[in-house]
């Protein structure tokens, strides 16, 4: 099957879907923090003239659309990490489509809060 | 009139064939097939025997879901019923899949009792309480169909992973209060196919058409493991 069996939707319940979203959210995460490495590595050079250039690219208008996209895939996979291992062992099994409800609603009430306050800090 | 869309195989190539079946109510998708083998294309294969959801030969994949085929509806599907072979299996034939590896590492977690005192000469009764019973009743209910196989995304990448039903079985004779045999199916259990291969997608309780709930089951195992190698550590 591959890789793209790790991708199936069709006829398949929302708990699939919410593996799918935490593998490709971790990955996400994963370029975010090598990019995130990079930057911070451009404080070698002492008068910070490196890292100015580079964060005037990111920390931007243009980019906000971005890093609001980068927050969802934060929160989704903390959140749905923590349902994830809240079940570990069995746990709390019985229960787990209403969780996997609940998570959800957390996850995205908590995104479009911190979406609201990055849309005003950046002067929206 | 429905129409079945049947994803067939020949050995080399992959192709979709349609078929129109005369459905009447209480007809079963299994029955379908039958009639097309029997009235359209005797080359048609498929894999069955009990027809009444208790061998698990049958399990396909209709409308996208992993079901079987004898107890499914023709009437509760639509004009359309797609047909096809189940996921993460070989193609052997039409939508007969490759199971031996499946009865394989069935095999492979010792599904049976054992015991220290096994003695045929001299059988003794085994007494069991209620409560013992149902610590691992469900468990036993799996008919071996594969539908759980099919939808595991860590067998997707993963030809040698046990898979749920295999790891059901484990913990069912493992639950069981006659079973004597835990450490050596929690060593196969925690080797490097085994319980840590779950990502928890939990699909594999969704489609069990005996509502085994096998990701219960495979996260038991892997909670009995654990304690287990964590207790050998410690020396409990
Ligand atoms: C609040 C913090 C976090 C929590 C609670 C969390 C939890 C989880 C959980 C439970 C899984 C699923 C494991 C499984 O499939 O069995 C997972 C997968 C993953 N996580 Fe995180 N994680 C967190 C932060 C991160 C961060 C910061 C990264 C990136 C560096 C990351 C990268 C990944 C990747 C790549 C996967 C996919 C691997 C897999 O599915 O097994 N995670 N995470
Ligand atoms: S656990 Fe359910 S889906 Fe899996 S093989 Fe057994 S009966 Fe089929
Ligand atoms: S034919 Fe036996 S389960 Fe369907």
């Amino acid at each position: 099957m591959g890789v793209s069996g790790w991708f199936r939707f069709k006829g398949r319940s929302l708990f699939s879907w919410a593996f799918t979203f935490q593998r490709l959210t971790g990955v996400v995460l994963l370029i975010y923090l090598l990019a995130h490495l990079t930057y911070l590595s451009t404080l070698l050079d002492k008068t910070g003239a490196t890292y100015e250039s580079m964060i005037a690219i990111t920390v931007s208008r243009q980019f906000l659309v971005f890093d609001i996209l980068l927050v969802l895939c934060g929160v989704f996979h903390g959140v749905n990490g923590f349902r994830i291992i809240l079940h570990e062992f069995g746990i709390a099994y019985e229960y787990r489509k209403p969780l996997l409800a609940i998570f959800t609603v957390i996850a995205v009430v908590v995104w479009l809060y911190a979406s609201y306050i990055m849309y005003s800090l950046t002067g929206g | 009139m429905v129409r079945f869309k049947i994803r067939r195989y020949d050995g080399k190539k992959s192709y979709w064939q349609s078929f129109e079946v005369p459905a009447r109510r209480g007809m079963t998708v299994l029955e379908a097939l039958y009639y097309i083998k029997e009235n359209y294309d005797s080359s048609l294969a498929f894999r069955a025997s009990c027809r009444m959801g208790i061998c698990g030969s049958c399990a396909m994949k209709i409308n996208d879901k992993p079901r079987l085929a004898c107890e499914t509806q023709v009437l509760t599907l639509g004009n359309t019923v797609k047909v096809e072979p189940l996921d993460n299996f070989k193609v052997i034939k039409d939508l007969i899949t490759e199971f031996d590896g499946f009865f394989e590492k069935h095999k492979a977690v010792k599904p049976y009792l054992i015991r220290k005192d096994d003695n045929y000469a001299e059988p003794k009764e085994l007494l069991q309480s209620p409560e013992e019973l149902n610590e691992y009743y469900v468990f036993t209910l799996c008919i071996k169909c594969g539908a759980c196989y099919s939808v595991c995304p860590a067998a997707a990448t993963l030809d040698e992973c046990l898979g749920p039903a295999a790891m059901t079985a484990a913990y069912r004779f493992c639950a069981d209060s006659r079973d004597e045999g835990q450490k050596e199916r929690y060593e196969i259990a925690s080797s490097s196919n085994g319980v840590w291969r779950c990502h928890l997608a939990m699909e594999c309780s969704e489609v069990c058409p005996k509502n085994v709930e096998p990701a219960k089951a495979v996260q038991l195992l892997r909670r009995k493991t654990a304690f287990s190698i964590l207790k050998s550590l410690l020396r409990w």
